[in-house]
């Protein structure tokens, strides 16, 4: 697991106003809580943020004016639109201690060509130390059939890895692609359309003129 | 098409139009999703439009999701009618669409043909969208 250096400022101001103007500046609200202490309110370079957290998980050493916090992102907001960062919430955690994270899981094999994969769950909750998070879990998905579903308990987990997840919970599934039964179904749904438009617009047009 | 099977009011005020998605702003099924960028009024018969065009052209392919269904009821007065003596009747039924908002996703089809795809939708959808994909993370 890959660590990142980023140095942050103290934020001394709150509020909407403040937080558009560290924004405007390139930087990004952020706080830095946990293990019980008081939260600390800082401020990140979102370049460099934006960087780093591309990576799943990834711990982020942060230098505040001289002290250096090791924190994981619990929370990342973004704007929908635009796609850069509003704010960020930050985990204090130490390299021996035990984190429940959610890990992404990536499909891997050959599998019946004639279902549809669907990834019910895109990720699943692991404990592990917090210096060794994987970045991704392998899913081995050769002989899988259509109508068949692969669960968590499926997923290779690495040593030192515990799955919190529920076991028996799917995490991917091969439906079984439609039959030629599907367009057939799909065709009278707009015929139907039609003509329940020129019946309804009248019907209700008559009822309420007076 | 969708309808509500029931509703609490059978007429109702129009939702406000203002304000960004606050939630379902990635997709959360498929690999590819349609995301709107500005608000608007998604009526059923839009909806159907655009399922229709997608599966049309995924053929067999792919599985379609529908995020947003049309609980709204809009009324209309009829034609050449004076005002007053009451609210008009029910004429649409929409989903209140918020910028950001992903309204269907795509899974099991190639980029190109999830593209082709939701292309095809956008056109039927009466809100400026674009074709996002899910993070790999």
């Amino acid at each position: 697991m890959a660590e990142i250096s980023i140095k942050a400022l103290r934020r001394l101001e709150f509020g909407k106003g403040a937080s558009r103007r560290i924004r405007r500046d390139g930087q990004v609200p952020a706080v830095i809580y946990g293990h019980g202490s008081q939260p600390v309110h800082i401020s990140l370079p979102a370049k460099e943020v934006l960087a780093a957290i591309k990576t799943s998980n990834v711990l982020l050493d942060i230098d505040i004016e001289g002290s250096v916090e090791l924190t994981l992102p619990k929370s990342i907001v973004r704007n929908p639109l635009k796609g850069h960062l509003e704010h960020i919430d930050l985990l204090l955690v130490r390299r021996d201690e035990r984190v429940t994270v959610s890990v992404p899981v990536h499909a891997e094999g050959t599998f019946d060509r004639d279902g549809i994969l669907e990834h019910v769950q895109n990720t699943i909750e692991v404990e592990c130390l917090a210096i060794s998070i994987p970045q991704f879990l392998e899913l081995d998905l050769t002989g899988l059939m259509a109508g068949e579903s692969k669960t968590a308990a499926d997923v290779k987990l690495p040593q030192g890895t515990t799955l919190v997840s529920d076991p028996t919970s799917i995490v991917v599934h091969l439906s079984v692609r439609a039959t030629i039964e599907e367009p057939v179904a799909v065709a009278p749904a707009e015929g139907e359309a039609a003509p329940t438009t020129g019946e309804a617009a009248p019907a209700e047009g008559d009822s309420e003129k007076k | 098409m969708l309808i509500p099977r029931r509703v609490k009011h059978r007429k109702q005020h129009h939702p406000k139009r203002s304000g960004k998605a606050k939630g379902g702003t990635t997709p959360s099924f498929g690999d590819f999703g349609i995301q709107a960028l500005e608000g608007g009024y998604v009526t059923n018969r839009q909806i159907e439009a655009a399922r229709i065009a997608m599966t049309r052209y995924i053929k067999r392919g792919g599985k379609v999701w529908i995020n947003i269904y049309p609980d709204r009821p809009l009324t209309k007065k009829p034609a050449e009618t004076r005002m007053g003596s009451g609210k008009g009747s029910p004429e649409w039924w929409i989903a209140n669409i918020k910028p950001g908002r992903v309204m269907f996703e795509i899974s099991g089809v190639s980029e190109e043909v999830a593209t082709a795809a939701m292309t095809r939708a956008i056109h039927k959808l009466p809100v400026k969208c674009r074709v996002i994909r899910r993070e790999e993370a």
